[in-house]
């Protein structure tokens, strides 16, 4: 038995295939692919894999992840270039590593950041926006409405927005670069920033580009060992908020 | 055929919405995934390199349409072909249709986006009466106007096939051709016709390949009210169509690349076709009578179609399709084979299609070893009468047999099928039904014992719909109010905590049955109902029977002179022009047998 990691991009191609299809699609390559998954114990069993914090339907992304179990070892070179072969267009084997005892339920519950490269294309105000932002981090609160939840509820926005900057401004377009809070305990939504700045009105063409996952300082869950000093903590460093 | 297929600058054209503009589309509907391809084993070819494209399109939803293996075989068979390429589009959800309309925007073929009024062939399926109205709603969207007199050089040859074929003339007039019968060879065929100069020549082709109706080559004679009537040839076009169909299944070209959906579909998994046609002769049943004779796939090639269709899938597991597949004779051999062979690798066998016996539920408990999910069985009658009437060969005795194997094996959920409204039914037998149900609730529950917590009967009740080519043709389909009673009888009959009862809205089999029997003026009712706004009329939250009734009214007709005549057995049908290989005396004499073994 051995453990892996992957990291994977979700490029425009398969930017509209929700995270549950994505899974699906991910394991049914990996069957194609000839790799063994280690199978659960258990009345119904299902193959050991787990996926990193799942991407919103739209969006793409370069720092997607999937930790997986396979009966026998294997070079993760072998892997990638095997998996690679069988993957719909758009999804893109970025590296695979072999995390040794890896235990299935470490998962990636730690991850509890990501950033986000936002474009927004059509008539901008760059004043607008730049005002917008300044007046977005010094709130206090930011209360939104959820209404996809019931009973529908606000929540407060302003803690979860680690930073937020105007990267590139045009006439054109504006790009924005944020750092949210993510993952099962309630995050904010790249879309919610945009809404919050008026941006998609004019039907303004966004997009929504993930391009980390991080363990912030605070983040309490356990880590998963050997991940972060591959990817990730190393390579952009968690946020300073 | 057309000089645009071959021009240099078409391919821009083609594409002409931009992925941006896509985008937002996309942006603003459920599942945009339905409207994206890309998927595992989808087919790209370059335009240029073929000498004619063909859009095959499933009217209804993808999730619908990808799970229908006939489009999967086709579509197979023309991309495999050097000349040929195909692509595919679906009925776009309400939601798409009305960010297309809003923008003026045509529907595409999934894979290059190309509007479907540029292909060189649309081909189409008929899958069932009440997804008709789509089937001119794809062809608007697509650029392409829906009747086929309105057609010009420049537009694609529309040619429709599929169940609906054998009575086609409710969509005669919307289509330039339809394929009567089964298309993995004469789509060929077809396309090869399609490459013809002009539209004239590709018409004459057309209805020189065997199995195709041309309907402009026809005029039809009405002789009264309702389907009576006939289709009278004009110019030497034959008389008789004849359906086409495929001698030897174990030749025939089989898709084991199936395109993977990322979308979940109604089948999510390999579809192993293992038998085609029935021979058990069911009077109701339309498919019984149009796919005859049943031919079988062996052992060994379904073994090997599997092996394939596992590795360029990655599916988990291989649904066995066929009418019975328990009909088939190496049915006992194939599934232990599968078994030994996908079971140690987590991949699951399912056989959709069981009969209620002993026998069935003994092969299930071989395929299911691990998860008891639930057990279908169709005694379509609650009387051994009634059953003799519908030549459904099932006694009681062996519905308990099966029940009582189910049960000493494990299974605690059992699903059953039923109609009402078969001929010659009275109420008492409609109650019989909820007698039925109620002896296997007490027997289940001294069979499972401490397990009886667990029981499930499913009782799902449809309505009987008489179909063109059966011994039924001739026979009034129960009117609604009727169904409606009847329904109402089964609910006070079919009682307990156990027993779930869902049923199939009557108001939709009434159309059902009026389409069925139509003629071409029932296709201007269809024409009718889809400017009202028809559309996924199969769907019941989207069928609205008034609109139907209105448009029936407005064309002068009345929709129970279709579903509701009692027909004579020598009178001319709007159908007798395509023969399904079993002729009208033989049908004739099944429906005098039918009254005669309901006596007794």
């Amino acid at each position: 038995m051995a453990q892996f990691i992957c990291r994977y991009r979700k490029a425009p191609e398969v930017r509209w295939i929700s995270h549950l299809d994505l899974k699906r699609t991910l394991e049914r390559a990996m069957r194609r692919a000839g790799l063994e998954l280690e199978l659960t114990k258990g009345h119904n069993p299902h193959p050991k894999i787990s996926y990193g914090p799942p991407l919103p339907l739209g969006a793409t992304g370069e720092a997607e992840l999937l930790a997986f179990h396979l009966e026998e070892g294997a070079d993760p070179n072998a892997i990638k270039e095997r998996l690679s072969g069988q993957l719909p267009p758009g999804i893109e084997i970025a590296e695979v590593w072999a995390v040794p005892g890896y235990k299935k339920k470490e998962t990636f519950g730690e991850v509890d950041l990501a950033e986000y490269v936002i474009t927004v294309t059509g008539r901008i105000d760059a004043e607008q926006v730049r005002e917008g932002v300044g007046k977005l981090l010094e709130s206090e609160a930011l209360m939104v409405q959820r209404g996809g939840e019931r009973p529908e509820r606000e929540v407060d926005l302003r803690p979860l927005i680690h930073s937020l900057e105007v990267a590139e401004v045009s006439e054109r377009e504006v790009t924005l670069r944020a750092r949210l809070t993510t993952g099962s305990h309630g995050g904010a939504r790249p879309q919610e920033i945009v809404q919050l700045l008026g941006l998609e009105a004019n039907d303004n063409v966004v997009r929504y580009h993930r391009t980390g996952v991080f363990a912030s300082a605070e983040a309490t869950a356990p880590r998963p060992r050997g991940v972060w000093r591959r990817w990730g903590r190393s390579r952009t460093g968690p946020s300073k908020s | 055929m057309r000089i645009a297929a071959f021009c240099p600058f078409t391919f821009s054209f083609c594409l002409a919405m931009r992925d941006s503009d896509f985008d937002v589309l996309l942006s603003r509907v459920v599942k945009p995934a339905r409207y994206t391809d890309g998927e595992w084993n989808a087919v790209h070819k370059e335009p240029r390199s073929v000498r004619a494209r063909a859009a095959l399109i499933y009217p209804d939803v993808y999730e619908v349409g990808m799970s229908h293996l006939g489009l999967q075989i086709l579509y197979h068979v023309l991309n495999s072909h050097p000349d040929f390429a195909a692509e595919r589009a679906f009925a776009p959800w309400p939601d798409m249709e009305a960010e297309l309309r809003s923008r003026g925007l045509p529907l595409t073929s999934l894979e290059s986006r190309t509007p479907l009024r540029e292909f060189d062939l649309i081909g189409i399926t008929l899958p069932y009466e009440l997804t008709y109205a789509n089937v001119l709603n794809v062809l608007d969207l697509g650029g392409v106007p829906i009747r086929a007199a309105e057609r010009g050089e420049e537009d694609p040859i529309v040619v429709g096939g599929g169940p609906g074929a054998v009575s086609p003339e409710p969509m005669a007039e919307f289509f330039d051709a339809i394929l009567v019968g089964e298309g993995e060879e004469a789509i060929i065929e077809i396309a090869e016709a399609v490459t013809a100069p002009s539209r004239a020549e590709a018409l004459e082709k057309l209805a020189q390949v065997a199995g195709v109706y041309v309907p402009s080559r026809y005029e039809a004679v009405f002789d009264g009210p309702g389907p009576r009537g006939a289709l009278v040839a004009r110019g030497g076009a034959p008389e008789r169509i004849e359906r086409r169909i495929v001698e030897d299944l174990e030749a025939a070209p089989f898709p084991t690349r199936q395109i993977v959906p990322f979308l979940d579909t109604v089948h999510s998994r390999v579809t192993l076709e293992i038998m085609r046609g029935c021979a058990r002769g069911c009077r109701f049943c339309q498919a019984g009578a149009t796919y005859r004779p049943r031919r079988m796939r062996s052992v060994e090639t379904l073994l090997r179609q599997a092996e394939e269709a596992v590795a360029t899938t990655g599916y988990d597991e291989i649904s066995l399709l066929a009418f019975t597949s328990v009909d088939h004779t190496e049915i006992g051999e194939l599934t232990a084979r599968l078994v030994e062979r996908f079971g140690p690798r987590g991949i699951g066998i399912a056989l959709p299609s069981l009969r209620a016996d002993a026998f069935s539920v003994e092969l299930a408990n071989t395929i299911q070893q691990v998860r008891k999910t639930g057990l279908t069985f169709a005694p379509e009658a609650a009387s051994d009468r009634l059953r003799r009437v519908i030549r459904k060969q099932l006694t009681e005795d062996d519905l308990f047999a099966a029940a009582e194997a189910a049960f000493a094996s494990g299974w605690t959920r059992l699903k059953l099928y039923f109609m009402i409204g078969l001929p010659t039914e009275t109420d008492d037998e409609v109650a019989a039904i909820g007698e039925l149900v109620h002896r296997l609730t007490t027997y289940a529950r001294s069979a499972l014992g401490g397990k009886q917590g667990r029981l499930q009967i499913g009782v799902s009740v449809t309505a009987f719909v008489p179909k063109p080519h059966t011994p039924f043709q001739w026979t009034p389909q129960e009117p609604t109010d009727g169904l409606v009673r009847k329904l109402g009888v089964l609910q006070r009959t079919l009682r307990g905590r156990h027993v779930k009862l869902s049923w199939s809205d009557p108001a939709t089999s009434a159309l059902e049955a009026a389409i069925a029997r139509g003629d071409r003026r029932v296709g201007r009712v269809i024409e009718g109902a889809w400017r009202a706004g028809a559309r996924f009329d199969s769907w019941g939250e989207h069928f609205e029977p008034s609109r139907w009734q209105q448009e029936f009214e407005r064309q002068d007709l009345r929709p129970e002179d279709y579903a509701n005549a009692a027909l004579g057995f020598d009178e001319r049908l709007a159908w007798d022009h395509v023969s399904c290989g079993v002729g009208k005396e033989a049908l004739r004499a099944e429906a005098v047998a039918a009254l005669d073994e309901g006596k007794s």
